[in-house]
């Protein structure tokens, strides 16, 4: 058997990593082959997801939202023409992942199964209501980003199980942003902030998503509800960045510090607010 | 007898030098076809790997490499316990081809294995046991200085060294200069500027790492290619560690995947010849990525305490400068760093009253050694800033301000090394007029940003230590060079053959220019000190010069004319004067062969020989370097703008002006220019190596960032020519001069923006947004800041 | 660490038997076994882009692909790009602009030009900076390396011009 073995179906990788508890699954392989080149993973197998058909592809799912199949690659996403209004702010954040060539390698699915929790999509899927489908051998499920997320690189990702898709739910017309700040063009964020409109009207609100500022992106839909309607209330606005800044558990690392980390969520999450509002 | 030229006729371009001719070896790197060290391949080769402390000091009590020899495919395993006690350092001789006894820093290599394959070689490693004595280590200078500080180096007095350190206990080197009288100075100043300013190790990060290949032939020679800056220094590093007779080792060098001074002094070479020695076979050890950021060295650390006073008009009266720097384990360049630093801390003014003192501490820590600038961004960053400081509270333009301090030609520099050309004026001009800065008020920043300009300047040595060219005319009247000095990318075969080619007045194709080899070409220190194209290019003139004066011998002879009658015209002819009668190079050289005199082959040494320390003018004290070289000077212009969310800074166009004497080859010029305004903007924003005590935590390109295309400026270069008097056409070094002043107009631009003062690098968005928001007063560098 | 396996790959048009350890990465095959060493082992970690090479026509690192799945995928290295008239403007540009010190990156860089100019035939200065990003170069601060892709790419349209031109 093959170091490599590449199914053409997920019952075939699933049935295989059942067979094989040492194989491990390979989507893009841009994370897991820098691993295994720093010795710092060992498998049996790597199981690559790239030639299941079933994984790929980008259309509206059952829910009337849209299904982004795991083996999208990033450059597919940030390209992706159906991403746009409470939708956009994702293919912004693919963009931003590394760059060109590696955007040519990587995938949504490979991403969410690492969960960096300095990486792009976590907090835009978080932002947007999105759930993670997995499947293994006891079957298929769905998980809300906060329940897929367990701690500090740790989901609930079982043994033998795949990230299959993402399901986002219907995005509206937004506008929504993903903002970025990174030490250079590439790099994990320090801090990233998504931020989406829902509605136009005086009583519009936002969901707004922080990340790289503890295990999980931080969402207070509590925090939202109080905010709706008053978006163009500074005061409100003050109160709504220092709620979701007592949430953050950030860390001292290359990136930036702690304190720099703290600072920046009330900055950045109002400065979203104000790229969905138009206010300046 | 007659011979035809051979030279066709298109080929004739006329002079060589000031054209941007391509590089000569550009077609290879292109097609991929360039060999780097980690592409080279000997029958029967093996693999090394390397095992490196995982302990910052500690007594290397046992070795027990049973399990790792007998692990699949082992060949040989060595330790400590395989290598002589011969020690190796450009100034200081302290340092073993492996950890021999002690290790003193976490990494440093402890043992290595040679096998069959990479692989095996690196599971191997892991078998190897090592039994320490943990000892307490010492993570800073100031630790380092402490009156019970554990001690790195106990046999220090009886080490070699090159100049008069003053080591004692873990104090490495310590070096004082002054000129004037400092103390009483500060009486006549109406202005005065203090602070203290701290710098983080930059990793050279040249994307090849680091490399050797060593093979030992039947009679016990050795042959040793690997990544340098001077295959003389490879060889003097591996046979002083190793107790080898030079003769005894052959150093060559493949194409080198850039150095920035990583290369100049040993990384891998002594333990791989040792491997190689020990097996018998070829050896290859390349380092990882990791490894090149743990083991080899980075740019040093420092802590910078400068004070400058000026008059009333703004004319600098005194400057005092006190630096402490991290060593690192081991001396390295170190030494000079700090002696290169404080000649450099008064920048290039006119300032009477100069005192420059600095200690240099060993520490538990990887080396640190040359890095392009050697101590000069790190002083610059100080001395530009308070330069701007002074002229802000004297309301003086920043360009003004430095024009009335600047010195001229002729002045002498601190300490006393003549200045003999110096284009900064026309620099400063060049900067100022094309960067728009009388305008640079009316440009308004975009939505969410801030914007603002920052001006610095520097000097910048090139010159120092002995270098040789052999310039041969062949058969057929074409050339054949060799200089022994390494080519790191830069261009200086190119650069070379250029001025070798404008001698002899032939087309710069007709010059072939060898691969360094230490059995067959001249000595040359090497490729560091922005010195090639000024050192080298003066032996390689001194060469052409020779070999036209046989030539011309010859063609005396041949024509019946006097020599004083004969010229030298263009395409390699020898000529009567006024008159249509000539003879190629092809049959001159024809007749030294075969018929008279013999093959023509010039030769011309020299060794940097002007002092640096003028006794009648300032005292100096531990001088590393008591000849050192001739200056360039810079000036640059930077626009920068600042994110108000984040603080995030960006340089959103530069513009550098270098004097360089001549441009020998204008485009490898600007290349120089813009190549290393980046590197200063990454040591600027953004770079630094980062330790959690022993450990250093960002050894990979993941966590470690350099600089992208995407996050770089348009960067406008200019060239200034004010030529150097014994330089090779006038050309003075391009090396160094356009990364010192980067870190400094940076700052001097953020503190325009968001109202500095930024005394630490690198330049964070954290940092400057903590200035922008005035939360900047926990930074301690950021007191003191004006006396 | 996974032992030898015998497999297939199509490289520069060509088909090769390996015998490589079952975790080798494609840069490991192209280099230790196949002796292509245009592609260079620069940090091994996908980040400085020296070994970027072509899978099926599309830039990826050669670093973090494994070799294994790569079987029935078309491999294209610098080696395979010598009669590629986009490829040919592009070395010609760099040669000239001074894009290329010490060369180290240079294949790596040429291969990410290579996808850019085929996508985007007349890419601006900020795509051109945006598509090179993960292509590091340590010596020349990029500026000639974005002017001889400007140049190559503008070169390359005059001559489909020219080209349509002639047809019409």
């Amino acid at each position: 058997m093959s170091f490599v073995v590449a199914p053409q179906t997920v019952d075939e990788a699933i049935a295989f990593l059942a067979a094989n508890p040492d194989a491990r699954p390979m989507a893009g392989g841009a994370s897991l082959v820098a691993m295994k080149n720093a010795r710092l993973i060992e498998a049996s197998h790597f199981v690559s997801l790239a030639r299941i058909e079933a994984l790929r592809g980008i259309g509206p799912s059952a829910a009337g939202g849209l299904r982004i199949g795991g083996m999208m690659h990033h450059r597919q996403i940030a390209e992706c023409a159906d991403l746009t209004g409470g939708w956009q702010m994702l293919r912004q954040a693919a963009g931003l992942i590394a760059n060109r060539v590696v955007r040519n390698m990587g995938t949504i699915g490979g991403a969410i199964a690492n969960a960096d929790p300095a990486a792009d999509y976590l907090p835009v899927l978080a932002c947007a209501g999105a759930e993670v489908e997995l499947v293994g051998p006891d079957g298929l499920r769905r998980l809300a980003v906060a329940d897929y997320l367990v701690d500090w690189y740790e989901t609930a990702l079982e043994p033998g199980e795949i990230v299959t898709a993402i399901e986002l739910p219907a995005g509206g017309d937004g506008p929504s942003v993903y903002r970025k700040l990174a030490r250079t063009p590439g790099d994990y964020a320090t801090v990233s902030v998504a931020c989406a409109r829902e509605g136009a009207g005086p009583d519009s609100s936002v969901r707004v998503a922080v990340g790289a500022c503890g295990p999980a992106p931080i969402r207070d839909r509590d925090a939202e509800a109080a905010l709706a309607g008053r978006l163009h209330d500074p005061a409100a606005i003050a109160a709504f960045c220092a709620t979701l800044a007592e949430q953050a558990d950030p860390i001292d690392d290359v990136r930036g510090s702690a304190a720099y980390r703290l600072k920046l969520i009330p900055r950045m999450v109002a400065a979203a607010i104000r790229d969905v509002t138009g206010d300046r | 007898m007659s011979i035809a030229v051979t030279i066709p006729p298109e080929k004739l371009t006329g002079t060589a030098v000031g054209k941007s001719t391509p590089k000569l070896e550009n077609r290879e790197k292109v097609l991929g076809r360039a060999e780097y060290i980690d592409d080279l391949y000997r029958p029967g080769m093996l693999h090394a790997a390397i095992l490196g402390s995982p302990h910052a000091h500690a007594r290397i009590l046992s070795y027990d490499v049973s399990q790792a020899l007998a692990a699949p495919g082992v060949v040989a395993v060595i330790t400590g316990d395989d290598v002589p006690d011969g020690r190796m350092g450009a100034f200081i001789k302290d340092e073993h081809a492996l950890a021999k006894g002690k290790v003193l820093y976490q990494g440093e290599p402890v043992a290595a294995v040679a096998a069959e394959t990479l692989e095996q070689a690196r599971a191997a490693v892991n078998l190897i046991e090592v039994e320490y004595e943990e000892l307490p280590a010492v993570l800073s200078p100031e630790e380092g200085l402490a009156p019970d500080a554990p001690i790195l180096h106990e046999n220090l007095d009886a080490y070699f060294k090159v100049f008069d350190a003053g080591s004692k206990g873990n104090l490495c080197s310590r070096t004082e200069l002054s000129e004037g009288d400092v103390d009483s100075a500060w009486a006549e100043c109406a202005v005065v500027v203090e602070g203290e300013y701290t710098t983080e190790p930059q990793a050279h990060v040249a994307i090849e790492p680091c490399g050797a290949l060593a093979e030992v032939d039947a009679q016990g020679r050795v042959t040793l290619w690997s990544a340098n800056q001077s295959v003389f220094r490879v060889q003097a590093n591996v046979c002083e560690s190793l107790n080898l007779p030079m003769s005894r080792l052959r150093s060559l060098t493949p194409r080198v995947g850039a150095g920035f001074g990583n290369k100049m002094e040993a990384h891998v070479q002594p333990l791989t010849v040792a491997l190689a020695m020990k097996t018998g076979r070829p050896v290859k050890c390349i380092l990882t990525r990791e490894e090149d950021f743990e083991i080899v060295r980075a740019r040093h650390p420092f802590k910078v305490r400068m004070k400058t006073g000026a008059d009333a008009q703004g004319r600098l009266i005194a400057r005092d400068c006190e630096v402490l720097l991290d060593c690192g384990a081991f001396a390295d360049d170190s030494p000079g760093v700090l002696g290169y630093a404080l000649l450099m801390s008064g920048g290039p003014y006119r300032i009477p009253n100069q005192r420059a003192r600095g200690k240099l501490v060993y520490t538990n820590k990887l080396r640190f050694g040359a890095f392009r600038g050697f101590g000069n961004p790190q002083v610059g960053f100080a001395g530009e800033q308070q330069i701007d400081q002074i002229a802000r509270k004297l309301g003086i333009d920043p360009i003004e301000m430095r024009r009335r301090n600047m010195l001229r030609e002729g002045d002498g520099w601190f300490a006393g090394p003549k200045v003999a050309s110096n284009g900064l004026a026309r620099c400063l001009d060049a900067v100022e007029a094309a960067s728009g800065w009388a305008r640079r008020d009316a440009i308004s920043a975009a939505p969410g940003k801030r914007r603002g300009k920052g001006i610095a300047i520097s000097a910048h040595i090139s010159g120092l230590l002995g270098t040789g060219a052999i310039v041969r005319m062949l058969e057929d009247g074409t050339i054949a060079l060799n200089t022994g000095a390494t080519d790191i990318g830069q261009g200086s075969d190119t650069v070379l053959a250029q001025i070798c080619a404008e001698a002899l007045q032939v087309p710069v194709e007709m010059v072939s220019v060898a691969s360094p080899d230490t059995d067959g070409s001249p000595y040359n220190w090497g490729t560091t000190a922005s010195r090639v194209t000024y050192t080298t290019g003066r032996a390689v003139a001194g060469a052409a010069r020779d070999v036209l004066r046989q030539a011309m011998d010859h063609a005396a002879e041949m024509l019946d004319v006097p020599v004083d009658q004969l010229e030298l015209r263009e395409g390699g002819r020898i000529a009567v004067k006024g008159a249509n009668v000539d003879l190629p190079f092809a049959a001159i050289s024809a007749r030294a062969h075969w018929a008279k005199g013999g093959p023509i082959v010039g030769s011309h040494s020299l060794v940097f020989d002007e002092p640096t320390h003028d006794p009648k003018r300032a005292i100096a004290l531990g001088l590393p370097f008591p000849r050192i070289g001739v200056f360039s000077f810079g000036a640059v212009v930077v626009d920068v703008e600042v994110d108000e969310v984040t603080g995030q800074p960006r340089v959103a166009e530069a513009w550098s002006a270098i004097d360089v004497g001549r441009a020998i080859n204008p485009r490898l010029v600007d290349v120089q220019i813009e190549g290393g305004f980046v590197q200063g903007m990454g040591f600027a924003l953004y770079e630094a190596m980062v330790w959690d005590g022993a450990r250093l935590v960002n050894p990979s390109l993941m966590d470690y960032k350099i600089p992208t295309s995407a996050d770089t400026p348009p960067i406008h270069s200019i060239i200034v020519e004010d030529p150097e008097p014994n330089g090779p056409f006038g050309a003075k070094g391009a090396g160094e001069i356009g990364l010192n002043p980067v870190p400094a107009a940076i700052a001097n631009a953020l503190t325009q923006v968001v109202g500095g003062p930024l005394h630490a690098l690198p330049m964070t968005p954290e940092r400057v947004l903590d200035q922008m928001t005035g939360q900047a007063d926990e930074q301690p560098q950021g007191q003191g800041d004006e006396a | 660490m996974a032992g030898k396996e015998v497999f297939a790959l199509q490289i520069n048009g060509t088909r090769r038997e390996i015998f490589a350890p079952g975790d080798a990465t494609l840069l490991d095959v192209l280099r230790d076994d196949l002796a292509l060493r245009a592609a260079k082992r620069g940090c091994n970690q996908g980040v400085c882009g020296a070994c970027t090479v072509m899978v099926d026509g599309v830039p990826v690192r050669g670093c973090l692909t494994l070799a294994g799945a790569c079987t029935g995928r078309e491999v294209t290295t610098l080696e395979g790009f010598a009669d590629d008239a986009a490829m040919q403007a592009l070395q010609e540009a760099m040669i000239l602009s001074g894009g290329v010190q010490c060369g180290f990156c240079t294949s790596g860089m040429l291969i990410t030009a290579r996808d850019l100019v085929a996508q985007t035939p007349v890419p601006d200065e900020p795509a051109i900076r945006s598509a090179l990003s993960g292509n590091l170069c340590r010596c020349t601060g990029y500026v000639r390396i974005v002017e001889a892709v400007t140049d190559a790419a503008l070169q390359l349209a005059r001559q489909k011009d020219t080209k349509r031109e002639a047809v019409e």
